[in-house]
């Protein structure tokens, strides 16, 4: 009897695995169903890039047509825009005649961003091309395996690429000696600073020319303060404060989310941890005080409101920013601002791997086809038409153009990403009527004569600190950004944190850094 | 054929229980498959999740060593147990207080009306009451800042860094927000009473403090073991509603409200770490599971009529 | 079973002297009133004017009526309204596919005859006791079901809740006569036919509880839309809730709405945040009075029989 029953249990269990097993087959197609019929506002264009198929098959002489056909997965930090579904159709048109693929844009809340991005690797899903960057866990994602090695992609399928971005670029790039981001090709120098409310500045009065530091707009943001309540004076948030990477000229050697930073305007190669470099501490207590007066929003510690979305909403008077030439301008069109924003420059220009490793796409080892992948990034680095199209959408639609000059058209607002350093090659963009005609060529002016940080090409590879560096991680969860917007006590809570900090392994984390960096300059 | 003559008489069972155990089986018992990850270092140069999974680092219990080794795991063990050791103090006192004395309110309207009111909290979800918290607490606009602070002439506190003030918030948010459901179950327990009793008590001069105490709590009390109980066997979990949305995710407050829910919630969501989020959430279960078996072996020995299991 | 409080409290003749009386009022009167007052606070503070409130905070009563945070808040009427129909949909279809699913389990388990009553029901309980954490967990939705950012990722995870199937179980088995269960059986019914004109019938107070409180669960969560939803389509009321507090960038991305209040600098974040809270509470708090009364009665089923 006893045996009986349990056979009828082993029977029965084997009937449900089967079941499970069918269903879990059939519901991914339910899904793919209901998708289908839920899509009655968004992105109609799946459907739509499957019927052009069906209609019209790729021409038999087009190189793309021995290709088959793929989707490519594509995620970036950025604001989701209105008209996203109408761009991907328009680039599929072209994609499909070129690599016979189509795109899929994903992407994700600037604050939501890195949070997602984890999701997205821990939970291996299937994405073609993730953007990345030294200050968006670059290297720490490199040690998950998450990119794949792109030296043997970089020479068949992006010649585009080899042969007009600066070397500097790659090399500035590699870990361990390989590339596993094709930076974009942009600025490569940078600079820090803070853009401002023009137009409230003016109407206030406010003398703006004097301000060279930090310290100076103690004075302004008072003046602000005391005729304009309604208003924030500088609103910061995780990530975007005065302690910035790109306003303190921290050169984190690779990855911003690892401590061991030296200055890049500096010649001293000591690497130190972030409380043990004076300029850190200094400007937390500059901004501390700023807090305490007033000065920034409140919420800083907690918001995730993007400070550019911040500022779009409009009771905001500054908020910092990584700048180049037209930095304000770029962002006026993005954020519907015309002729409203201007920038100071607050720190000395520099260049290092902090660029050079800013801004970069990197392909997934999820990705099915990474020579199509390789294939894309090779487009957006030389296909003037693609590569515009996905920053200011269509010409007549979005914007017009004369030339070179796009002037925002009725609908710009439903497409702007904003994300043209991400994508490619910005040198191959057009110029809105508000910048500066000649904005490339300033751009090059720009990239003439920038503080060369002395870690410049040396990429930290964290493999060996890996459990002390996610650790980390969660402890400056806790205490970095409150400190960083000012709005806890800075002597009362950066030796707390310090301390949490040591206590994690921090020193070993330096030491290693320091290591390896004596290495690669020794080497060199 | 015993199989047979069990399908054909319990066939029909076995359909009817089947949507229910496959939600049960992949909702629940597929992840119990997955702890193991617990014990690996995953990597990812796979496409496929199974076979970075096969092929990931076996780290034995590197994971949980790392775990106790930063003092996360003693601050997430202390929060967790000590919050909600308080909240089945508070859920138990003040609901069988306010049963009892909305049961001697002379007016039924005014009964009704008053439980009405308490128990709506009950039914908003931690977002609304999360919100809520924000109207009285966010520093600069905050009606305690602004109205209330201003009237005994202090100075306004920014709250989401106020570590020391939130050990009160947080007992104080979650007693309002439950203390409606636990009154209204201790009052239906009240109305259960026989009304003899009472009147027993009152022709033998027993005053209503002398009920209270000798009539209705004694028999309250298995209603109150009952649900003491239900909480304790959940004590090592903590409400991720509460901890997550009300404290609104400041990093200063974290020493005071991170619990094992938003520790393993954001080992894993935030910094990517499946292994040591699934080490916390292991060390959640298993400690939990210990503990659920302890109370209620304690409870048996006591009074097995009152033992869930 | 009657409400509570629809009976009378006390004896007359043993009722409270009228101090102790006037002391439990007023102690519940001061309650009552805190309790109240933050959803008063919030329905006021939406009714402001934004640049009252920048200058000088959250007031109870506002010095002027502005009804600006609302009409920002319904120019987007589209998007709150797809919004309350995901939560609507998921509530409706999660809590009727809930009930009759467990209660489809928990009848066998309840029928004293049934020789693997006993394994089904640590089957289900076990599930209470012990689990395999938030990673796996997640994996398996993902990875497995493929049921990433779609709605039916919103039900799934709480059709079953082993608490409520015990629950029901005990309903079944200490209610239900199995003497009814056994002549139906010899008129020839079968176990389909006697569950659904027979046992369902008979339970539909536990039945009713238990739906009232999966209502509530589905409508309240928000957890899964923060794992599992990542388009803007499938935003549950309570995740757009969520993200209009932290993140007031999701109303602002919507540039329709920017522009019919008057060009971006004049986006009321302050008390729009508040308006849309009220939004979402609203309904709630005219669906009360009903759902509180059968919540109530549910309870004290819930109570009476364990």
């Amino acid at each position: 009897m006893v045996k009986a029953k349990k056979s009828a249990l082993v029977l029965l269990m084997l009937a449900l695995a089967l079941t499970l097993a069918l269903s879990a087959c059939g519901k991914s197609d339910d899904k793919e169903e209901t998708k289908k019929e839920e899509t009655t506002t968004a992105s109609t264009d799946e459907t739509k890039a499957e019927d052009t198929t069906k209609t019209e098959p790729a021409p038999a002489e087009n190189a793309a047509a021995n290709l088959k056909e793929y989707k490519l997965v594509f995620t970036y930090p950025g604001t989701p825009q209105k008209d996203e579904a109408v761009i991907e159709e328009a680039a599929n048109k072209i994609l499909k005649e070129k690599i016979n693929a189509t795109i899929d844009l994903q992407p994700i809340d600037w604050t939501a961003w890195e949070d997602k991005v984890n999701l997205l690797i821990a939970s291996r899903e299937k994405v073609d091309i993730f953007f990345t960057a030294q200050w968006s866990k670059y290297a720490v994602n490199v040690g998950k395996n998450a990119f794949l090695d792109l030296k043997p992609l970089l020479e068949q399928y992006g010649k585009d690429i080899t042969s007009t971005l600066d070397p500097v670029f790659l090399d500035g790039s590699k870990i361990n000696g390989i590339n596993y981001g094709v930076p974009t090709d942009k600025e490569l120098a940078a600079q820090g600073g803070i853009v401002y409310r023009k137009d409230i500045a003016d109407e206030l009065g406010i003398d703006m020319s004097k301000v060279k530091t930090i310290a100076d707009l103690d004075a302004v943001f008072a003046t602000v303060k005391a005729k304009r309540p309604e208003l924030t004076p500088l609103y910061l948030l995780k990530g975007e404060t005065f302690d910035s990477h790109y306003l303190g000229n921290f050169d984190a050697l690779g990855d911003t989310a690892v401590p061991g930073v030296i200055l890049k305007d500096s010649t001293d190669t000591t690497v130190k941890a972030s409380y043990d470099q004076q300029r850190y501490v200094d400007t937390l207590k500059l901004t501390r005080d700023f807090f305490t007066k007033g000065y920034i929003n409140s919420d800083a510690a907690t918001t995730t409101t993007m400070n550019t979305e911040a500022l779009k909403a409009g009771n905001v008077f500054a908020i910092t920013q990584s700048l180049k030439p037209g930095k304000a301008k770029e962002l006026e069109t993005s954020l519907g601002l015309g002729g409203k924003l201007e920038q100071i420059e607050l720190n000395e220009k520099t260049v290092s791997t902090g660029e050079t490793a800013g801004s970069m796409l990197a392909i997934s080892t999820t990705s099915k086809d990474p020579a199509r992948a390789m294939m894309f990034i090779n487009l957006l680095h030389s296909d003037k038409e693609l590569n515009n199209l996905l920053n200011f959408g269509i010409e007549g639609t979005h914007y017009t153009r004369e030339g070179e000059i796009i002037t925002p058209a009725a609908k710009a607002a439903d497409y702007s990403p904003g994300a043209a350093w991400m994508f490619g090659n910005q040198f191959l963009n057009y110029v809105f009527n508000n910048e500066a005609p000649d904005k490339w060529d300033q751009f090059r002016k720009f990239n003439e004569g920038p503080k060369v940080s002395p870690g410049l090409g040396f990429v930290f590879n964290s493999d060996p600190v890996k459990a002390e560096v996610s650790a980390i991680v969660n402890i400056d969860r806790q205490y970095q950004t409150a400190l960083e917007t000012g709005s806890v006590d800075v002597d009362k809570v950066l030796p707390e944190y310090k301390d949490k900090l040591i206590k994690a392994g921090v020193e070993k984390i330096v030491a290693e850094k320091q290591k390896q960096l004596n290495e690669y300059l020794a080497a060199k | 054929m015993a199989i047979r003559s069990n399908l054909r008489k319990y066939g029909m069972f076995y359909l009817m229980m089947l949507p229910g155990f496959l939600i049960l089986l992949v909702n629940n018992y597929l992840p119990m498959a997955g702890i193991v990850i617990a014990f690996k270092s995953m990597t990812y140069q796979h496409s496929n999740i199974l076979l970075n999974f096969v092929d990931s680092e076996w780290v034995g219990l590197e994971n949980f060593k790392y775990l106790f080794k930063t003092s996360d795991a003693w601050i997430i063990t202390r929060n967790t147990l000590l919050y909600n050791s308080l909240f089945i103090v508070l859920n138990l006192i003040i609901p069988v207080i306010f049963a009892i004395m909305l049961n001697e309110l002379r007016s039924k309207f005014l009964a009704r009306f008053h439980q009405s009111i308490i128990f709506l909290p009950y039914i908003l979800s931690w977002i609304v009451v999360s919100y809520l918290v924000y109207g009285l607490l966010h520093d600069k606009n905050g009606f305690v800042n602004t109205t209330i602070l201003p009237a005994f002439g202090v100075d306004p506190v920014q709250w989401y860094f106020k570590v020391e003030a939130w050990p009160y918030i947080m007992p104080l948010v979650n007693t309002v927000k439950n203390v409606g459901y636990y009154m209204v179950i201790y009052m239906a327990a009240i109305i259960g009473i026989d009304d003899e009793y009472y009147e027993a008590a009152t022709i033998d001069g027993a005053n209503k403090w002398q009920q209270i105490m000798k009539i209705t709590i004694p028999l309250l009390i298995p209603v109150m073991i009952i649900m003491t109980l239900l909480q304790i066997g959940r004590i090592f979990y903590a409400d991720f509603g509460l901890f997550y949305q009300v404290p609104k995710e400041s990093g200063p407050l974290f020493p005071v409200t991170n619990v094992i829910d938003t520790y393993v919630y954001r080992t894993f969501i935030a910094m990517g770490d499946s292994g040591l989020s699934s080490a916390a959430g292991l060390y959640q279960s298993t400690v939990g599971f210990i503990l659920v078996f302890l109370s209620n072996w304690f409870v048996r020995r006591i009074d097995k009529d009152s033992a869930l299991f | 079973m009657e409400a509570p409080v629809e009976r009378a409290p006390s004896k007359p003749v043993n009722s409270l002297s009228p101090v102790g009386d006037w002391t439990i009022k007023i102690i519940f009167f001061i309650y009552s009133a805190l309790c109240i007052f933050p959803i008063l606070l919030l329905v006021m503070v939406s009714l402001s004017n934004e640049s009252d409130v920048i200058v000088h905070g959250y007031k109870f009563i506002p010095t002027k009526i502005d009804l600006s945070a609302y009409k920002f808040v319904f120019s987007d009427w589209e998007s709150i309204a797809r919004a309350y129909g995901v939560s609507a949909f998921v509530t409706v279809v999660g809590t009727a596919l809930s009930l009759i699913v467990m209660a489809l389990y928990a009848y066998p388990i309840s029928r004293p005859d049934f020789p693997q009553r006993k394994f089904f029901t640590f089957f289900v309980f076990f599930t209470m006791l012990f689990n395999g954490g938030l990673v796996p967990w997640y994996l398996i939705y993902v990875r497995f079901l493929h049921l990433k950012d779609s709605i039916w990722s919103l039900i799934l995870p709480l059709v079953m809740s082993a608490f409520f199937v015990l629950i029901i179980r005990t309903f079944f088995s200490t209610t239900i006569p199995a003497a009814i269960i056994e002549s139906a059986k010899i008129d020839g019914a079968g176990e389909m036919r006697i569950f659904f004109r027979i046992v369902l019938p008979l339970s539909t107070p536990v039945l009713a509880t238990v739906a009232l409180f999966s209502t509530l669960n589905y409508w309240n969560d928000w957890f899964l839309s923060l794992v599992f939803i990542t388009t803007e389509k499938n935003y549950s009321l309570q995740y757009v809730m969520y993200k209009t507090l932290t993140n007031i960038q999701y109303l602002t991305q919507h540039s329709d709405a920017i522009a019919h209040i008057g060009g971006a600098t004049k986006f009321p974040s302050e008390t729009v945040r508040m308006a849309m809270a009220v939004v979402g509470i609203g309904p709630i708090i005219f669906a009360y009075p009903f759902f509180q009364k059968y919540f109530v009665k549910g309870l004290t089923v819930g109570a009476v029989k364990g």
